[in-house]
């Protein structure tokens, strides 16, 4: 799902009018829970939510599963990114090296990112190195394929004009190939982001790992439903967040492409 | 032939590896050994065997592809037909999306239990972002001329959207379709890997936990092998409704 | 100077896609000379630039660089092309450009300020060096293209249609400055183009292809001087006789009929 129209969503401006729309749904989910539609078991009020995040958060445990679960999106995605980047970076670079394993890469290219994790629990255990690596090697997949196109659809004019000038191989994967990719590489690395909370969560779930994943989970295995909302409304704030930086950064690195 | 180079290559080497440098490992083991596992699990009938847990997999993703795409292209169309609807419903897309699908398996867990209703439910919320974004971007590409002939015709808003918009929109609707089916059978697969006991995923983490490293490689590849053959004959249907819509042979966007 | 002549043509045939794009073709290109090609489309003249800048190798008989055969491009040869949007980095500035030849000819950082200053004079771009190539009109661009060409200091410049994609006025203005910085630095050209009016304009010897060729009508048609005086006017020498009885002889090599 590297669709850049995904990323940069519906552009607009929030108006009155769509205000009014959220707190419209914010009224329907209080009458919901409040009048007993759904069960309180599976739909907390919106005040029971916000009480257990902000107990949460001031005791210091919400926040604490919140900074464990980003520092291992984070680590896992800055990993994914080098590496991602670099291995793409060999790859692309040679023609040769695109004709003979593309294909390998368009037929990994479908595979859930957690699929690897049961090698993962083989190889590693139950352990926070075992989830920081399948988030790693899962995100590391959108990097590499954009780096990899990026670097292929160099025009064959700047190819010329690096024969022209008799450019080495290393010298035209930096000085040409690897600015022609960073648009791709950028929206890779976005995709890259939204693939480390996902793994990173199933690692926790999976693995027990102190983090919001493993929050959730015992919360619904509780009944705890406020909680697992709290815990659902940080998790849908850390995706928005890292999203909105990561365009912020986006825009600043590709000034050169709006004039 | 060269496309099956590397990547034989690739297993040759792990077949060496498995076989002579880590023998008896509980992690990998070599194809061949992966392939007769799989052989076996094939003649298997009942709830283990791979008939049964592909099944659930396929079906579970398509219903809640189906749920998803229905609300979402609905929606899509709405908004991206209506600037004021679009605009309307904005922030709360903004705040609703960023919320990660495997966030939802706790949820749908508890409402649900185990099985396909909560499968489905989670492919469902996955699915119907990207298909609502792409519907109401498929909608907004309409060409501009096309709608100027419209307005030029006379034609009113009902005619003008289901003569001219619906039918240019089609051939992007089918490449949001295609890439949703491919989204929804990864979504499915995650959640059969976190909790839900059915399906490829589990049947891959039952053998990774029984130390059948052969048949847990058997399963990945065969999700690979489920994935990519799903994937190639959406493709294909993307292609020729693209063809019989009239668009050019190439230059469609994958 | 008795020396081999800057670039020689020996019989050189090239075969493209099973075609026969030039039949068995000879000439010499002395140093500082501004040599144009002129022919119909599909006459080869782009091939045969290529294939003496060193893109491609002739498919029969030797194209010869001071007598030693062209094996691949040089730095001693510069090319510029039709296409300017495409030859420059857009994520670079002009004179990120004009920098990236002299980083591949390996030119200290101390000293790549002054050059890129200096050449960016010489094509009066000076005013804008930071700006992006997108910034700039198709005109400008291709003048950066052309910096960028001089920066590498080439002995040899291969010019491929590089006024075509341009309005009538910006060509003309940029006719008049290529010309007076081949006069100044004593540059060696080889310039294609469709245009006969600009080619008998620039150039000192004009020759004219032939598409299709065939054993009794080869590729070169016509090779022909141009004995007007240096420097040249937009409107005085277009009403030169020997300008007008230029074109009207080579008028037809063209693909007029």
């Amino acid at each position: 799902m590297s669709s850049a129209v995904l990323q940069s969503s519906t552009r607009g401006r929030a108006t009155t009018e769509s205000v009014a729309v959220l707190v419209c749904l914010l009224a329907l989910w209080w009458l919901a829970s409040h009048l007993q539609w759904v069960s309180k078991v599976f739909l907390p009020t919106p005040e029971a939510t916000l009480e257990s995040l902000v107990q949460g958060l001031s005791t210091g445990e919400l926040a604490g599963f919140t900074w464990d679960t980003v520092v291992r999106m984070l680590l896992g995605w800055l990993l994914a990114s080098a590496i991602g980047t670099a291995l793409g970076a060999l790859i692309g670079a040679s023609a040769t090296a695109r004709t003979w394993i593309a294909p390998t890469l368009e037929f990994l290219r479908p595979l859930p990112a957690s699929a690897v994790m049961p090698l993962a629990i083989s190889l590693f255990g139950l352990s926070g190195g075992m989830v920081l690596s399948v988030v790693a090697f899962g995100a590391m997949w959108p990097v590499l394929l954009a780096t990899v196109h990026g670097l292929a659809s160099v025009h064959v004019r700047l190819r010329e004009v690096a024969t022209a000038l008799q450019l080495s191989r290393t010298a035209f994967v930096f000085k040409i190939g690897l600015p022609n990719a960073l648009p791709d590489i950028l929206a890779g690395m976005r995709l890259s982001m939204t693939v480390s909370l996902i793994v990173a969560v199933v690692g926790e779930m999976i693995a027990s790992q102190s983090g919001l994943g493993q929050a959730i989970l015992l919360a619904a295995r509780s009944f705890r439903a406020s909680e697992l909302f709290a815990g659902i409304v940080l998790l849908g704030a850390i995706g928005f967040v890292s999203n909105a930086l990561l365009a912020l950064l986006e825009h600043q690195f590709l000034k050169w492409q709006r004039h | 032939m060269r496309p099956w180079v590397f990547p034989l290559l690739l297993l040759a080497l792990l077949e060496a590896a498995a076989r002579w440098l880590v023998p008896g490992s509980d992690a990998l083991a070599p194809p061949s050994q992966a392939l007769l596992a799989f052989g076996k699990a094939l003649s298997a009938s009942g709830d283990d065997s791979v008939l049964q847990a592909t099944a659930f997999t396929l079906s579970s993703a398509a219903l809640g592809l189906l749920l998803g795409a229905a609300l979402g292209v609905t929606l899509g169309l709405v908004l991206g037909l209506s600037r004021r609807a679009a605009a309307m419903g904005f922030l709360s897309i903004e705040v609703l999306r960023p919320v990660p699908s495997v966030a939802l398996i706790p949820l749908a867990m508890l409402v649900f239990g185990f099985g396909y209703r909560m499968e489905i439910s989670v492919v469902a919320f996955a699915t119907f972002w990207p298909l609502l974004i792409l519907t109401q971007a498929a909608a907004r590409q309409v060409e501009p001329q096309l709608l100027e002939v419209a307005h030029a015709l006379g034609l009113s808003a009902w005619a003008r959207t289901t003569q001219i918009v619906l039918p240019a929109m089609v051939p992007r609707l089918f490449i949001a379709l295609r890439l949703g089916v491919s989204f929804a059978l990864v979504v499915a697969v995650t959640v059969e890997i976190a909790a839900n006991p059915s399906g490829m995923g589990y049947a891959m983490m039952i053998a990774q936990q029984s130390l059948a490293p052969d048949l847990m490689l058997a399963w990945l590849a065969w999700i690979g092998v489920v994935g990519f053959a799903i994937n190639a004959l959406t493709l294909r249907l993307q292609r020729a409704i693209a063809h019989r819509m009239g668009e050019p042979r190439t230059g469609v966007a994958p | 100077m008795s020396e081999s002549p800057l670039l020689r043509f020996d019989q050189v045939g090239i075969h493209l896609g099973g075609r026969e794009i030039l039949s068995p073709t000879s000439f010499e290109v002395a140093r500082g000379e501004f040599v144009c090609i002129i022919g119909p489309s599909g006459c080869g003249k782009t091939t045969l630039l290529r294939a003496a800048a060193g893109f491609l190798q002739p498919s029969g008989g030797a194209a010869l660089r001071h007598g030693k055969p062209i094996t691949g491009p040089s730095r001693e040869v510069a090319f510029v092309f039709q296409d300017y949007g495409r030859a420059l980095l857009p994520w670079r500035t002009v004179a990120g450009n004009i920098s990236l030849a002299l980083e591949a000819a390996g030119v200290p950082a101390q000293q790549r300020p002054d050059r890129i200053a200096k050449v960016l004079d010489t094509v009066g771009l000076g005013a804008h060096a930071t700006k992006f190539p997108a910034q700039l009109s198709g005109g400008m661009q291709q003048r950066v293209q052309i910096a960028r060409c001089l920066a590498q200091e080439p002995e040899l410049m291969m010019m491929d249609e590089p006024f075509g994609a341009l309005d009538a006025m910006t060509r003309e203005s940029l006719q008049d400055e290529v010309s007076r910085l081949v006069r100044s630095t004593g540059l060696t050209v080889l310039f294609v183009t469709h245009d006969l009016e600009e080619a008998i304009y620039l150039s000192d010897r004009v020759i004219a292809l032939r598409a299709n060729p065939t054993a009794d009508k080869p590729s070169l048609a016509a090779m022909v001087e141009v004995k007007i005086a240096r420097p040249r006017d937009q409107l005085l020498t277009k009403e030169h006789p020997e300008f007008l009885r230029l074109r009207r002889e080579l008028y037809g090599f063209l693909g007029h009929h």
